[in-house]
């Protein structure tokens, strides 16, 4: 390709390109690094620098009711979200790539208009909308806000996947003898199915970190984890608190690696 | 039948074929001629907005792509990327429900038809362009359609590789029977493996024949300049066509004498680019038969040909 490295100059795009990836990681990776030294530093208050180490404060958080009840909801409700955006993402996806509709534009638009508007407005306009229907503020109501918010993420991954699709495969399944519903169940669902999935991981995600949409619509006792946490900060800054974003951190990074190891999301989705 | 895009474009104009059973027939054209077009209303992707297809005296105009019974090889191959190649090359005769014994004992048979064997458990990601094609072509075949369709099968190919394809395929053909439609850009593929090529452009076939036929006998202007390099003589009116192997260099009776512009050696031949006295451009092949060429540009040459070899063209 090129000349041996050894005997390059100077590069200063390559320099360029290793301080912006350098900067990148240590805007990303050093914010989680002094969580995680605050999780583990056991003063009855958020200092630095820390005076040791203990896990005091996980324990404070495991054992507290209020924040299991919160992350056994959250992960419930993330749950919800992740399989009811992928269903609806997913068959959004599918006609606004396959359906000629009219105005596709616009309704791809109109879909990912979630993205655009700011949550915490997505939530107050739920909130009022939930009022005036007079259905207060169930968990389902919730799951369906985490949802509209969602949805977008797997309409958009998925979209992608479809935009590279080659569909002479689909035409060879049908010219073999697949019906339009078995070459949707042997072709094109199996070829799809890793853009969908990567957006059910942001769907969970989206709903497991949701704090501003959560905030109209969530019932006391019956909040999810960010209201909690951010509940308890309003009196307590305490080490729980980190130790609660660990664990956060951990469980969302384990389901994204999980659906990794399963589906092999790197090899398919260029977003 | 004919096909209409948009209500604008005219794909296909009132073509029609007659196409024989066990026949090779080739669809040859530049790009945008409606071969593709035709072949995907043969297959069932396209609908003609009027005309009738038949196979075997079966009306299937109306019949859905899957019950067409056809095989189809595409460019692309368009093999399923996330099962093997057994499972590829299985994918028809599980369509058609056929007992998992012999889905195992035909898939084997076929991959040994294509020289595939051992190749069973690979991806096709893990497969070169000429193993792919054979995937393809074994998967099609396997379910012994009485009619092949293939568009473009060996375009993705490099140069050693397509020939090599092109007997083999030309082989196959004819050792199992199959009726098979071939869509190609490519006029030396087709005249090397068709037993009949239509020759399209703009939507129309403008002559059908066998591969010397359409060579030696062009009936219009565009066939004879599609196929190989052509002169054609304009007089009185008429045009006719003269393959460049017709015309002879002569030292007496010449026709018309020129002289050498160009020459390019082809290995086998060489073609000679001529300029006459007043002005007219000859292309002449001086095949090796013995010694090597000989002329040379701003060599002085004779020209002469029969009356019989300049095809007189219509329109």
């Amino acid at each position: 390709m090129s000349a041996p490295r050894n005997r390059q100059p100077f590069d200063i795009g390559r320099a360029a390109y290793l301080a912006v990836n350098g900067l990148m990681l240590f805007f990303l990776l050093v914010p989680i690094a002094i969580v995680l030294v605050f999780a583990l530093n056991p003063t009855p208050y958020i200092s630095f620098p820390p005076v040791g180490v203990s896990l005091r404060w996980f324990q404070k958080f495991f054992a507290g009711a209020d924040f299991m009840n919160a992350l056994t909801l959250s992960l419930w409700v993330a749950a919800c979200v992740l399989v009811l955006s992928v269903l609806i993402g997913g068959a959004c996806a599918l006609a606004l790539a396959r359906g000629h509709l009219p105005g596709r534009a616009f309704l791809t638009a109109f879909f990912m208009s979630p993205l655009m508007l700011p949550a915490i407005l997505t939530g107050l306009a739920l909130f009022q909308a939930y009022l005036l229907a007079g259905i207060g503020r169930p968990v389902w109501g919730l799951i369906m806000a985490h949802t509209l918010v969602a949805v977008p993420y797997v309409i958009r991954t998925t979209l992608a996947v479809l935009h590279n699709f080659d569909r002479r495969i689909e035409e060879a399944a049908a010219v073999l003898g697949a019906g339009p519903v078995r070459v949707f169940f042997e072709v094109t669902l199996p070829l799809i199915r890793p853009g969908v999935f990567a957006g059910g991981v942001f769907a969970f995600i989206v709903s497991f970190d949701q704090f501003p949409v959560s905030l109209f619509l969530v019932v006391p006792k019956g909040e999810t984890l960010p209201v909690v946490l951010f509940n308890y900060m309003k009196f307590d800054l305490d080490g729980a608190i980190a130790a609660a974003s660990m664990v956060s951190i951990l469980l969302a990074l384990s389901v994204v690696l999980v659906l990794e190891r399963l589906i092999g999301l790197k090899a398919y989705v260029k977003l | 039948m004919t096909k209409t895009f948009d209500g604008r474009v005219v794909a296909v104009d009132g073509v029609t074929l007659d196409i024989a059973a066990g026949e090779f027939f080739s669809l040859l054209g530049p790009s945008g001629c409606g071969k593709t077009t035709s072949l995907r209303m043969i297959a069932g992707f396209e609908r003609p907005d009027s005309g009738r297809i038949h196979v075997g005296g079966r009306d299937i105009t109306d019949v859905a792509v899957h019950k067409r019974d056809m095989g189809m090889v595409f460019q692309s191959y368009a093999l399923f990327p996330h099962r093997t190649v057994a499972e590829n090359v299985a994918f028809g005769l599980r369509m058609r429900e056929i007992a998992k014994s012999e889905i195992e004992r035909r898939v084997k048979a076929a991959l040994a038809q294509v020289a595939l064997t051992g190749l069973e458990t690979r991806k096709p990601s893990q497969l070169s362009g000429g193993q792919q094609q054979r995937v393809a072509l074994a998967r099609a075949l396997v379910v012994e359609p009485p009619v092949l369709l293939c568009d473009e099968p060996l375009g993705a190919l490099d140069r050693k590789l397509r020939q090599q394809m092109q007997f083999e395929l030309k082989e196959l053909q004819r050792r199992l029977g199959v009726t098979l439609v071939f869509v190609t850009h490519d006029q030396e593929e087709a005249l090397a493996m068709s037993d009949r090529i239509a020759v399209m452009n703009h939507g129309r076939v403008e002559q059908v024949g066998a591969p010397t036929e359409i060579y030696e006998r062009p009936r219009t202007r565009f066939v004879a300049d599609f196929i190989g390099e052509i002169n054609i003589l304009e007089e009185g009116g008429r045009a006719r066509a003269l393959r460049p192997e017709k015309i002879r260099l002569v030292a007496d009776g010449a026709r018309v004498s020129g002289t050498v512009e160009t020459a390019n050696f082809l290995g086998g031949s060489t073609l000679l680019r001529v300029r006459s006295g007043d002005g007219r451009s000859f292309l002449v092949r001086e095949t090796h038969a013995g010694e090597r060429a000989s002329r040379r540009p701003g060599d002085v040459v004779g020209l002469a040909w029969s009356d019989s070899d300049a095809v007189l063209l219509e329109g």
